[in-house]
C-alpha cells in the first residue's frame, strides 16, 4: 500500500483525534479563563426563568425560536431552516456510519442503504445551497476564507462518502476490525471493500477534525455556552 | 495605526466577546435586524462584520499563509474610517443579538470597543464629557443642594395650588423615605411622578441626582459605576428601601442589569425598579385610580429597546395605557422585535449624528404611519427626543407622550 494511504490509515488518525479532543478542551479552557462580562446581558422575554439558563436555552432551541425570529425580521426563514435541516442530515449521516465502527447487525436491514443515500444526498444538497447562499449578496461581503474552507471540507467529505456508498459494497466486518484495531493499537488490514476513495474520505475527515477546534465549528460546543449568557 | 485601540481591546476582552469572535458563523441574520443596515447596506453596519473588523485587529500576525487566511492587512485610512463608522453608528439596541442564533452580544462589543476608540482619540468626546460631569456632580453636590431644594420647594408650592392639594410635598433628601425616586433633568421627569406618589400616598424622596449615565454609552464602565454610586450612596444614607428609576432606557438597564455586579453587598438589600413597573403595581393594587377612557385619540406604544427586550417590561406599559385610553393600536412588529427608534446609544447627545439618526429611524416612521396613530407613547427619554425629531423630519403629524405622563393626566386625586 502506498505511503500516503498508509499514513492516512494508521498514523494520522491518532494525531487527528488528539488535536480534535485536545483542541476542543483548549478552546473551552480559554473561554473559561476569560473574564465574564460585567453585567447581566439578559434578553427578554425569558423562555422559563425558574429552570435556569441551560433549560432556557434548551427550550428556546426546541421551540425553534430562532426560526420564528428570522421569519419576522427577514421575511424568509429559508436560510436558517436549511441550516437546521443540514444539521439534522449530518446527524443522520453519522447514525448511518454506526455499523461501520460497531457491529450492530449481522445482515444489513432492508432500506438501510437507501436511508444512507437519501441523507447523504440531502447533506450534499444543503451544503451546495449553503455555498451558493454564501456567495450571493451581503454574505459575500461578510464571508472570510474560513467560511469557504469549512464548506470545501464538508463537501469533499460528502462527495467522497457518497462515492463509497454508491459504488462499493462494504464489508462491514472488515471495517469493524480495522477501526477496532486502531482503537486497541492492534492494527488490522486497511479496508479494501471501500475502494481507493476510502483514503480520500478518511483523510478529509481527519483534516476536518484537526481544523474543527480552531474554526467556527467550535459553535458545536459554543452554542449552549454563548446562548446561556443571555439568560444568566 | 490603531495600536492604542487594539491594546485597549486586548485588556478589556471578556468571555461573551470571545464567544462573538470564535463562534459567529456569519449567517447574516443580524444584518436584517439592524435599522442602520436597513438604510445603508453598508457592511460596517452588519454586526457580524463589525465583529470581524475588531477581531482582525486582535489576531496574531506574521505568518504569510495565516495572514492571507485571516485577511490580516495593516489598517489604512479606509479601515479606520470603517471602524469608526461601525462603532459610532449603533444604538446598542440588541435587536441583532436577539435574532442571532447564538445571542452574540453586539451591545457589549460596541460598548467595549467605544472605550477603546476613546483611548485612540476617535471616540464620542461629547458623550464622554457629559459622563464625566455626571461623576463630578456627586463631588460638588453639597454646594448644589440648597439650589435644588429651593427649586423643588418653589415647584411644590406651584403644584399645591395647581392641583388644589395643600398637603402635597416634594421631599428632597428625606431620611427614612421608603422610595428614592431618581429623576431626569427637567420638570417633565419630576411632576408626573410627584402627582402619582401623592395619589398613592407613597413614602418617598426625590434624589438630588439624575439617572442618566453617559459613561455607559461610551463603554467607560469605571465612570459609569462611579456616577451610579452617588445614587446608591444617597439611598443607603437616607435608609431608602427602593430605588425607582424614571422613564429612561439606558439608565434602567444599568439599574436592573449592572447594579448588582457593580455594587454587590451595597445594593443587596435595595429593591430596584422602573417607575413604569411601580406605577403598574400601584394601579393593580388599587393604590391609584385613573379615569378610564380619558384619551380617545388613536395612539400606539413604542417599546424602548432598553425597557422591552433588554429589561423585560412589555405588559406593564400596555396595562397602564389601556387603563386610560380607548383606541390603542400595536406597532408591527412590537415587544421584543420592535424596531429601535434610532436615538439610543448616546447618538442624541453626540453632535453631528442627527443625519444618521434620521435615516436609521426610517423603519420606525413606517411602523407608526401604518397604525394611523396620532400619539406615540413611549417610556424612554431618548426615544421621546428621537421620535419628536423623526416626527418633524418626516412630517408624521404625531405627538409624543410618556406612559407616566398619561397616567398622571388621567389620575383621580
Amino acid at each position: 500500500m502506498d505511503t500516503i494511504a498508509f499514513l492516512v490509515a494508521y498514523i494520522t488518525p491518532y494525531i487527528a483525534v488528539a488535536v480534535f479532543v485536545g483542541g476542543l478542551a483548549y478552546q473551552v479552557f480559554q473561554w473559561w479563563q476569560s473574564k465574564p462580562a460585567a453585567g447581566h446581558l439578559s434578553l427578554y422575554p425569558r423562555p422559563h426563568r425558574r429552570w435556569g439558563p441551560f433549560m432556557e436555552v434548551l427550550i428556546e432551541t426546541i421551540t425553534l425560536k430562532m426560526v420564528f425570529n428570522a421569519l419576522r425580521i427577514s421575511g424568509s426563514a429559508l436560510p436558517i431552516v436549511a441550516g437546521l435541516v443540514l444539521h439534522g442530515a449530518l446527524f443522520l449521516v453519522l447514525v448511518h456510519h454506526l455499523p461501520v465502527f460497531v457491529h450492530l447487525f449481522a445482515g444489513e436491514p432492508v432500506g438501510w442503504a437507501v436511508f444512507g443515500t437519501i441523507v447523504g444526498l440531502l447533506f450534499l444538497l444543503l451544503l451546495s445551497y449553503a455555498l451558493a447562499h454564501r456567495m450571493g449578496g451581503r454574505r459575500k461581503l461578510l464571508s472570510v476564507p474560513q467560511d469557504y474552507l469549512a464548506l470545501f471540507l464538508l463537501i469533499s467529505i460528502a462527495v467522497t462518502g457518497l462515492h463509497i456508498h454508491l459504488l462499493h459494497a462494504l464489508d462491514l466486518g472488515e471495517l469493524n476490525r480495522f477501526f477496532l484495531g486502531l482503537a486497541s493499537f492492534q492494527w488490522q488490514p486497511a479496508p479494501q471493500s471501500a475502494g481507493p476513495a476510502f483514503t480520500w474520505h478518511f483523510a478529509f475527515v481527519q483534516l476536518l477534525m484537526v481544523y474543527f477546534p480552531f474554526s467556527k465549528f467550535i459553535h458545536m460546543v459554543g452554542y449552549v455556552l454563548a446562548k446561556m449568557v443571555a439568560y444568566s | 495605526m490603531l495600536e492604542t485601540f487594539t491594546e485597549t481591546m486586548r485588556q478589556r476582552l471578556s468571555r461573551p466577546l470571545q464567544y462573538f469572535f470564535d463562534i459567529c458563523i456569519r449567517c447574516g441574520l443580524c444584518a436584517d435586524a439592524c435599522h442602520f443596515y436597513a438604510y445603508s447596506h453598508d457592511p460596517a453596519h452588519i454586526p457580524a462584520y463589525r465583529a470581524l473588523l475588531v477581531k482582525k485587529l486582535l489576531q496574531p500576525k506574521g505568518n504569510p499563509l495565516l495572514d492571507w487566511y485571516r485577511e490580516n492587512r495593516p489598517p489604512d485610512d479606509r479601515t479606520v474610517e470603517e471602524l469608526r463608522r461601525a462603532l459610532w453608528d449603533c444604538t446598542g439596541c440588541r435587536r441583532c443579538t436577539l435574532v442571532c442564533p447564538f445571542h452574540l452580544d453586539t451591545g457589549l462589543l460596541v460598548s467595549t470597543a467605544r472605550y477603546a476608540l476613546l483611548q485612540e482619540g476617535m471616540g464620542m468626546e461629547m458623550v464622554a464629557e457629559i459622563g464625566k460631569a455626571e461623576v463630578s456632580k456627586g463631588e460638588i453636590i453639597d454646594a448644589l443642594k440648597e439650589f435644588y431644594v429651593d427649586q423643588f420647594h418653589a415647584m411644590e408650592e406651584r403644584l399645591q395650588k395647581e392641583w388644589n392639594a395643600p398637603d402635597l410635598r416634594i421631599p428632597v433628601g428625606q431620611a427614612g423615605a421608603r422610595v428614592l425616586y431618581v429623576p431626569l433633568v427637567g420638570e417633565h421627569a419630576v411632576i408626573p411622578a410627584v402627582k402619582i406618589f401623592y395619589a398613592a400616598k407613597e413614602s418617598w424622596s426625590l434624589s438630588l441626582f439624575t439617572a442618566t449615565n453617559h459613561s455607559f454609552f461610551v463603554g467607560d464602565m469605571e465612570k459609569a459605576k462611579q456616577a451610579a454610586h452617588w445614587i446608591v450612596d444617597e439611598a443607603r444614607r437616607l435608609g431608602a428601601q427602593v430605588i425607582v428609576y424614571p422613564e429612561c432606557g439606558h439608565a434602567t438597564r444599568t439599574l436592573l442589569s449592572y447594579f448588582d455586579g457593580w455594587f454587590g453587598e451595597e445594593v443587596a438589600g435595595l429593591e430596584r425598579v422602573s417607575i413604569v413597573k411601580l406605577v403598574a403595581d400601584y394601579l393593580q393594587e388599587g393604590r391609584i385610580r385613573v379615569r378610564p377612557g380619558t384619551f380617545t385619540v388613536p395612539l400606539t406604544y413604542h417599546d424602548p429597546c432598553n425597557i422591552g427586550r433588554n429589561a423585560g417590561m412589555f405588559e406593564e406599559p400596555r396595562l397602564l395605557i389601556r387603563a386610560v385610553a380607548t383606541d390603542f393600536r400595536e406597532l408591527t412588529p412590537n415587544r421584543e422585535l420592535n424596531w429601535c427608534c434610532g436615538g439610543g446609544g448616546g447618538l442624541i447627545a453626540e453632535p453631528g449624528m442627527k443625519d444618521v439618526r434620521m435615516r436609521a429611524g426610517k423603519p420606525k416612521v413606517e411602523q407608526i404611519r401604518r397604525t394611523g396613530a396620532q400619539w406615540v407613547v413611549t417610556a424612554c427619554e431618548n426615544c421621546k427626543t428621537q421620535l419628536s425629531d423623526l416626527n418633524e423630519h418626516y412630517g408624521l403629524g404625531v405627538e409624543v407622550k410618556g406612559v407616566v405622563d398619561l397616567v398622571a393626566d388621567a389620575l383621580v386625586l
